[in-house]
């Protein structure tokens, strides 16, 4: 296990004080948040500034995370020292000291790391404690991963769930199990899958909560989906730009032939309808045109070139540049 | 001989297309509370069809934006007009990127 430095998470030195622990985290979180910056470290990042304020934003956790000492190093491995939280309170009860947000794949809240976790005890379900009478499970969220060709032919996946379950002695073990969940055919990336009564169970009788998947895409090297469309780009020679050809388009259904209408400038969008994402609704598929000019490299090409020039002598590539 | 295997993989309903959720069905599903849905329809971030609290039914839409909504104000210490004011700016800048990329 390595040590964390929460206080280098969170840029501050030892001594700082807790407005100024809280200012430097709300900050921080603004910045790295997973729902508005789009840095691609953006999830890690703010995971492990969540976690240095869930220790340094409580006093009695800070103390005694401080009671360890200050030389250890970010990285370093470690070990806490026997009864390194002797007279500190933050493990008793058994309840989750944090707020709510369950520690499922897929993540809310924070996913504590090992060090948090053999410090501080495991992150419950929020709401512990024991209610009485029966009590619906709570709805279990996950993230599901497909392939653009999943969305158009329909898919099983097998996905693993962990869910904090509560055991005899009231302490909260993280249980696996494993679901065959079918994919229809059309999802869309970022819709949700409901499958109801696969969240958590209830207890006393309670109905079991709800399973929601959220799917998301692998990204593709050819294709890119904007909601229910599609788009790839078709790159053409001039010749093929400039006198119209019929090409070969790549689809995620297979390869389509593709008119090119004559005098196609770069960046033409040609549709071919309904071969988008599948659905009620189906989407389109979009080819946008790029124009590749090949190398001059022989005699021949040269000259080609050379005719090509002489047959555009009024030819203004630049006009628009002109003031 | 034609034989068939069914499968036994489950199957669920989409959201966004098939479902429409209560208000108890989205306080569960985004663990929130009823109070925290009706200020997010008075402050106009979710629109359910219906008139009164309890035949309030939101469109599966919903159920990403509350959580996205619930996110926000849980990490960011955000009040409900802050979160819909930030809501309102994210969806601007998704619209945007996704015009710069067609």
């Amino acid at each position: 296990m390595k040590y964390k430095d929460y206080y280098e998470t969170l840029g501050l030195p030892r001594s700082a004080t807790q407005d100024e622990i809280k200012q430097a985290y709300r900050k921080l979180a603004r910045k790295y948040h997973p729902d508005v910056s789009k840095m691609a470290d953006a999830e890690s990042r703010f995971k492990e500034i969540n976690e240095a304020n869930e220790v340094l934003k409580d006093p009695e956790k800070r103390a005694a995370y401080d009671q360890m000492g200050s030389n250890w190093r970010a990285g370093q491995e470690f070990q806490p020292p026997p009864n390194w939280d002797a007279g500190f309170e933050f493990r008793s009860g058994g309840a989750s000291p944090f707020g709510s947000g369950g520690p499922f794949a897929g993540g809310e809240g924070f996913d504590a790391s090992d060090f948090f976790e053999t410090l501080f005890g495991r992150r419950g379900t929020g709401g512990a404690g024991r209610r009485r009478g029966s009590v619906a499970g709570e709805d279990h969220h996950a993230k599901v991963l497909i392939d653009l060709g999943d969305a158009y032919r329909g898919a099983e996946r097998t996905i693993t769930l962990r869910a904090p379950v509560e055991g005899p002695d009231g302490r909260i073990a993280l249980q696996e199990r494993t679901l065959d969940v079918h994919i229809p055919k059309g999802i869309r990336p970022g819709q949700h899958l409901r499958l109801a009564g696969q969240g958590n169970a209830g207890s006393d009788g309670g109905r079991a909560g709800d399973l929601y998947l959220e799917i998301a895409f692998n990204p593709h090297p050819l294709f890119r989906v904007d909601g229910a469309d599609v788009y790839v780009e078709l790159p053409l020679a001039p010749w093929e730009a400039a006198l119209g050809a019929t090409v070969d388009v790549p689809t995620p259904e297979g390869t389509v032939q593709l008119t090119v209408p004559k005098g196609s400038a770069a960046g033409r969008k040609l549709r071919l309808k309904g071969r988008g994402l599948p659905g009620k609704n189906p989407g389109d598929l979009y080819a946008v045109l790029t124009i590749v000019v090949p190398k001059a490299e022989t005699d021949a090409q040269r000259a080609a070139f050379e005719d090509l020039a002489k047959a555009y002598p009024n030819f203004q590539s630049r006009a628009h540049l002109q003031q | 001989m034609n034989q068939r295997t069914i499968s036994s993989a489950l199957r669920g309903s989409v959201v966004e297309e098939d479902v429409e959720l209560t208000t108890v069905e989205l306080c569960r599903a985004c663990q929130t509370s009823e109070q925290q849905i009706e200020l997010w329809v008075f402050e106009g971030v979710l629109q359910p069809r219906g008139t009164s609290r309890e035949s309030w039914r939101f469109s599966g839409d919903s159920l990403a934006r509350m959580r996205l909504a619930t996110r926000l104000t849980r990490d960011l210490e955000l009040n409900t007009p802050g979160v819909a004011l930030a809501l309102d700016l994210l969806d601007r800048i998704a619209e945007l990127e996704s015009r710069l990329a067609r």
